[in-house]
């Protein structure tokens, strides 16, 4: 499958803020209650499109335990782009936030794009971070903010896209580096796809012919009034 | 360094000793010693230690000021030396090891500051060749000798793995292919290691230089790359994930163009093919995640990869090992994957005329001249070939069917059968094993080879294949056979056994002949020798099977009797006993690990991994047959009818609710197919409502028009003056009148379309007939559902008298849980089709006042028809007012005309303006009207235009 961007993004965070739940979502559209503690670094891939153009997302996912927490660090340098995640339901979760952010700019390249995402909003019950709150801190570091929701996929899908979209303008602006630019862009034709075309697809798609099926009769319908209309 | 043997040689295997230790050793031995070259060696030693402990701090302090990168490099070189011990001496294995020894010692020493390894690392930035070179070599050196704690430390040290990448974009070629090397070392067993390295670019990087290098024809640099590669990827399936979605499979498809110019066949060519073949299996191999695999074997198909290999697999001239190694991959690659089996299935060879490459491999599986391991990868090929691959299954059954079989070309069967009847044993087992396959999960298959008949010497009936098999088995064999009787015989039972297990028919088939029983029980209950054992357990499984799948068909082996026949002639436990040989067999073990049937020599071949599934399936419920009494074995049945009984009752509604679920599926799309067409009915109702409008103010613009057309004519008559411009507006209001006329028509026709369409719209839309027959479905269903929960609670009455009766507590709870989640499911779709039901309802109703409105519209169109009818006659009847005036008008004109003459000739003068009215008679002034006489007669008139 040819594309024309390809984005590495990280996803960081404490241990048990929903990491890896939301990386499922983005490429599986699954959402998997037990806690799997990740060990070191998962990999995970889909493809976007942004401005009529295909950009590949190649998403690493990390573990949020202290123990690994050099470990991690070696994936922020070749990353065009950040999810700092934190749990709504867990204030400390949110308190550590400036940590991870300094750790980023660290070792991150400068122009990394960051996206602040408050997880697990479907437990507004047990809330306890605002959403305001959220806001207001990446207002203040300079970040994008979105609450998602892991389980529901709510926002889910717009915050993977949000960021490629950021990543994308810089690009168009040119204020990713010559140096970036070339980690970032691929413009290798693929002769090959291998795009798994679930039963759910093709229902989809099958519904939306049928569904165009009736449109073009009742646009044809229309079109036969008028003609009439037209005649006397 | 043949001078520390002394020292510390004299250690067995056991725990390293710590460079402390070491040292405290060597002091111990210089004071100690007696002898004076044991006192110089343990100096000399210890001299050498030192040396590491101060080079160490020497780098260190040089990078401080990092002045002389000459200086640095030389103490880089000088420990690399020290602590890899590549120094002069004569390597014998002894001495090499006693260095390997003393390196792994110095290596401690040298990495117990972990800064030392940080320091390297930042050496290892200095782009000075003088630095980086000696640097990437102690580096590798010392992983080389403590791999996991030098790995420790890097992983640890920032920026520490993605510095090591960096020397794969160095210019300078040593410095690229060592960086390779050190790679290697770092990468090995450490799987974080492994993703950062990947995500540092590797694949691309490394698939770049395989390239660049000139692929399978590259030195030993693509060598290094393919180890890197296979570091990186073996076991991780994060990093094959990756691989998989960056698209490099499809890069690895050049690297099998080999075809057939087999001009060099180098022995660097053969060892990089080697590794990439390997690394194609790493990516499907059976042990990874069956999604990874099958998504891995997708893109090798869809790429050309597996084509590619199909073609080497073909080729001529390909090295023995080459060959074996790639019928291996493409076993993997087409393992439990229908498209690429399919495709593996229509590869002809270039043979002539050209054959199946099924047939031409497995020609080379029951040739004794071809390599054990080719014979082995033949047999995996067509294992994985057939593996959860019915159709394969069939295809292969079927060569061997009397109806099918082609005298005219070699079959795949023909080979499988003279592979199991032939002198040589080991292709007795390969036969063996492969036909088992054809039939493993396949009843079907099972069946039908129970049909195939073999000719034997002439004069002779034929005889079925399954009694040839048990044949050879009962008498021995007349044929002298090389290699092992045992294998011959295992591989047999073990295609018996597969063969007759769930397949009450073949059971019965088996033991119809009854020589068959006697031999088995023969076998098991005879003390033989420790090489028998084997045969023992098979038969007795064999046995058990026959019991096992026994459908009491046959009078004289009934279970029972069986049962009964292994008590007396054998005894329980005996049989349990030898039964067990199966498991306990050393061999065993080793083929349930994995698929791929590889022995380290001929004699090992007996167990197929297959097989060995289907025995850890089977032990156990056979020995709990065969210790049952018959009185809980009736029982056991009856609790078994009843389940099934159950069970079928739960298919059956299963299978109604799956029903039910396209229904409701189907009737959801009737309901929003008419919800977009009711929707699409109501704006045309709309246009035409508005339409209707039009027409009406048009119509009575018209009347008003028209009354006051017929105000003038009435104003006309009753004035009964007429003159020429009064003709004129009666020609204007003809035409008008002609024109209304056919607006008329048109609007008539309009209407009578409106109608038709309206009611078409009607039926189209609604289609009352459709929405009833929904209405009867929704009824139905409603029936159904309520006559099954009646059902389900009346069977669920039944079923707990059953259990109460018979099944014991953990039945009860399953059989419960599985009506309890039908319930519930039910009465989600009774919920459903009642949603549905209201929706159809909404519609309906939606419908109907569709139709009021367009009744309305059309008793509108039936009022306004009225109106128009009503305003042509007014038409029609001021026009014969209007001709009858004009009539009039005519007469008196001419009335006039003759009073003037009338005057004239009685010499009466006459006013000026009759003379203009001579000239133009139509152009006559308004005043003369006052004097007409009106009651003049039409024939008079006539006569007197005539006379003018
Ligand atoms: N209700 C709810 N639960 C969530 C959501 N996202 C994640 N979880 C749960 O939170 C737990 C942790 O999720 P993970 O995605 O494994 O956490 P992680 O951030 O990857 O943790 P580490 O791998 O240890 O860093 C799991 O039990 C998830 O089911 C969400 O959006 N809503
Ligand atoms: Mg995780």
């Amino acid at each position: 499958m040819a594309y024309a961007y390809l984005f590495k993004y990280i996803i960081i965070g404490d241990t048990g803020v929903g990491k890896s739940c939301l990386l499922l979502q983005f490429t599986d559209k699954r959402f998997q209650p037990v806690h799997d503690l990740t060990i070191g670094v998962e990999f995970g891939a889909r493809m976007i499109t942004i401005d009529g153009k295909q950009i590949k997302l190649q998403i690493w996912d990390t573990a949020g335990q202290e123990s690994f927490r050099s470990i991690t660090r070696s994936y922020y340098r070749g990353a065009a782009g950040a999810l700092l995640v934190y749990d709504i339901t867990r204030r400390d979760t949110f308190n550590h936030l400036t940590t991870w952010l300094e750790d980023a700019r660290q070792h991150s390249n400068s122009n990394m794009v960051i996206m602040l995402i408050g997880n697990k909003s479907d437990l507004e019950s047990r809330r306890e971070v605002k959403k305001e709150e959220g806001e207001a801190f990446a207002r203040e570091h300079g970040l994008i903010f979105m609450e998602t929701s892991a389980k529901t996929a709510s926002n889910v899908e717009e915050a993977f896209i949000n960021t490629a979209k950021e990543i994308y303008e810089k690009i168009q602006e040119g204020v990713f580096d010559i140096n970036n630019e070339k980690r970032l862009k691929n413009g290798r034709k693929l002769s090959c796809c291998y795009t798994t075309t679930t039963d759910a697809s093709i229902s989809a798609l099958r519904t939306q012919v049928k569904d165009r099926g009736l449109w073009r009769r009742s646009i044809y319908a229309v079109a036969r009034n008028q003609r009439q209309l037209n005649g006397t | 360094m043949n001078f520390f043997r002394g020292v510390i040689g004299g250690q067995p295997a056991g725990p390293q000793p710590s460079g402390a230790e070491t040292i405290q050793k060597l002091c111990d031995r210089v004071a100690s010693s007696t002898l004076l070259e044991d006192r110089r060696d343990a100096v000399r030693a210890l001299k050498s230690l030192s040396k590491v402990q101060m080079l160490s701090e020497t780098s260190f302090s040089l990078s401080s000021d990092s002045s002389d990168s000459e200086i640095i490099g030389y103490t880089l070189d000088t420990l690399y030396n020290i602590i890899s011990n590549d120094e002069e001496e004569e390597q014998d294995e002894n001495s090499q090891k006693q260095g390997d020894d003393l390196g792994v010692q110095f290596t401690e020493i040298y990495i117990k500051d972990s800064e030392n390894v940080t320091l390297l690392l930042t050496l290892l930035e200095e782009f000075d060749f003088h630095v980086r070179w000696p640097g990437v070599k102690l580096l590798t050196a010392l992983l080389k000798n403590q791999c996991a704690q030098v790995q420790g430390i890097i992983l640890v040290s920032p920026m520490g793995v993605s510095r090591l990448m960096d020397l794969l974009a160095d210019s300078r070629e040593v410095i690229r292919n060592d960086g390779l090397l050190l790679l290697q070392q770092l990468t090995k067993g450490n799987a974080a290691i492994q993703k950062i390295v990947a995500f540092e670019n590797a694949f691309e990087r490394l698939l770049d230089i395989i390239t660049e290098e000139g692929t399978s024809d590259g030195g030993i640099v693509v060598e290094d790359c393919l180890l890197l590669l296979l570091n990186l990827l073996k076991n991780n399936s994060s990093n094959q994930n990756f691989f998989k979605e960056g698209s490099y499979i499809q890069r690895m498809r050049p690297w099998f163009e080999v075809g057939d110019d087999n001009s060099g066949w180098s022995a660097q060519k053969v060892t990089n093919l080697h590794l990439m073949l390997q690394l194609v299996r790493v990516l499907v191999s059976p042990v990874n995640s069956p999604g990874a695999t099958s998504s891995c074997q997708k893109s090798m198909y869809q790429c050309g990869l597996l084509q590619q290999l199909c073609t080497i697999l073909m080729a001529t001239g390909v090295p023995a090992d080459i060959l074996t190694e790639t019928i291996n991959t493409v076993s993997e690659v087409i393992r439990g994957s229908q498209v690429n089996q399919d495709y593996f299935a229509s590869v002809n060879a270039p043979s002539n005329p050209p054959r199946p490459a099924i047939v031409v491999l497995l020609m080379s599986m029951v040739n004794e001249r071809q390599p054990f391991v080719l014979r082995c990868a033949v047999l995996y090929c067509f294992q994985c070939f057939l593996y959860k691959n019915q159709k394969g299954q069939g295809e292969i059954v079927a060569t061997l069917l009397p109806s099918t079989i082609d005298a005219n070309s070699i079959s795949a069967g023909q080979l499988l059968c003279g592979g199991l009847f032939s002198a040589d044993s080991l292709s007795n087992w390969c036969a063996a094993v492969a036909l088992a396959h054809a039939l493993q999960d396949n009843p079907t298959q099972k069946e039908q080879l129970l049909r195939v008949q073999l000719a034997t010497s002439l004069g002779n009936p034929p005889v079925s294949l399954l009694q040839q098999c048990t044949n050879i088995l009962s008498q021995g064999d007349k044929i002298d056979r090389r290699g092992s009787k045992v294998q011959t015989r295992v591989g047999l039972l073990m295609l018996l056994c597969t063969w007759i297990s769930s397949c009450p028919i073949a059971v019965t088939h088996f033991l119809h002949n009854q020589d068959n029983v006697p031999f088995l029980t023969a076998q098991i209950s005879e003390n033989l020798g420790e090489d028998e054992r084997l045969v023992q357990g098979l038969c007795a499984l064999l046995l058990g099977i026959c019991i096992y799948y026994n459908d009491n068909s046959l009078e004289n082996y009934t279970k029972e009797k069986l049962k009964q026949l292994i008590e007396r002639r054998i005894g329980k436990e005996n049989f349990v006993e030898k039964l067990g040989f199966i498991t306990k067999h050393e061999l065993y073990s080793r083929a349930a690990q994995k698929p791929q049937p590889s022995f380290s020599s001929p004699e090992q071949m007996l167990f197929d991994h297959e097989f060995t599934k289907l025995v850890k399936e089977l032990e156990g419920v056979i020995t709990k047959t065969v210790h049952k009494s018959s009185e809980e074995e009736k029982k056991e049945e009856e609790v078994k009818k009843t389940l099934e009984q159950h069970d079928s009752i739960v298919t059956q509604y299963k299978e109604l609710i799956r029903e039910q679920d396209t229904e409701i599926k189907e009737l959801k799309e009737k309901v929003s197919a008419l919800t977009s067409q009711n929707e699409q009915m109501q704006t045309t109702i709309a246009q035409q409502m508005s339409q209707i409008q039009q027409h009406k103010d048009q119509y009575n613009v018209l009347k008003i028009k028209l009354g006051k057309d017929n105000q003038q004519s009435s104003g006309q008559a009753e004035g009964a003056h007429v003159n020429g411009l009064q003709l004129e507006e009666l020609e204007e209001l003809r035409r008008q009148n002609a024109e209304l006329q056919t607006q008329l028509a048109d609007k008539d026709t309009l209407i009578t379309s409106l109608k038709s369409e309206g009611t078409q719209a009607v039926e189209g839309s609604a289609g009352p007939s459709d929405s009833a027959e929904i209405l009867k479905e929704l009824e139905m269903l409603r029936g159904q559902t309520q006559s099954q929960s009646a059902e389900i609670s009346q069977l669920r009455a039944e079923k707990q008298d059953l259990l109460r009766k018979t099944v014991p507590g953990v039945l009860q709870v399953y059989v419960q849980a599985k009506m309890g989640e039908l319930e519930s499911r039910l009465s989600t779709q009774t919920g459903e089709v009642e949603r549905l039901k209201e929706e159809v309802k909404a519609l309906l109703e939606s419908r109907a006042s569709l139709e009021q409105q367009l009744a309305s519209a059309n008793s509108t169109v039936a009022i306004l028809q009225t109106e128009k009818d009503k305003l042509q006659n007014e038409v029609v009847e001021s026009k014969k007012e209007q001709d009858e005036l004009l009539v009039l008008l005519a007469d008196q004109d001419q009335k006039i005309m003759a009073l003037k003459q009338k005057l004239k000739d009685l010499g009466e003068t006459i006013e000026d303006e009759d003379d203009l009215d001579s000239k133009d008679q139509f152009d006559d002034d308004d005043d003369d009207d006052d004097d007409e006489e009106e009651d003049e007669e039409d024939e008079d008139e006539e006569d007197e235009e005539d006379n003018e």
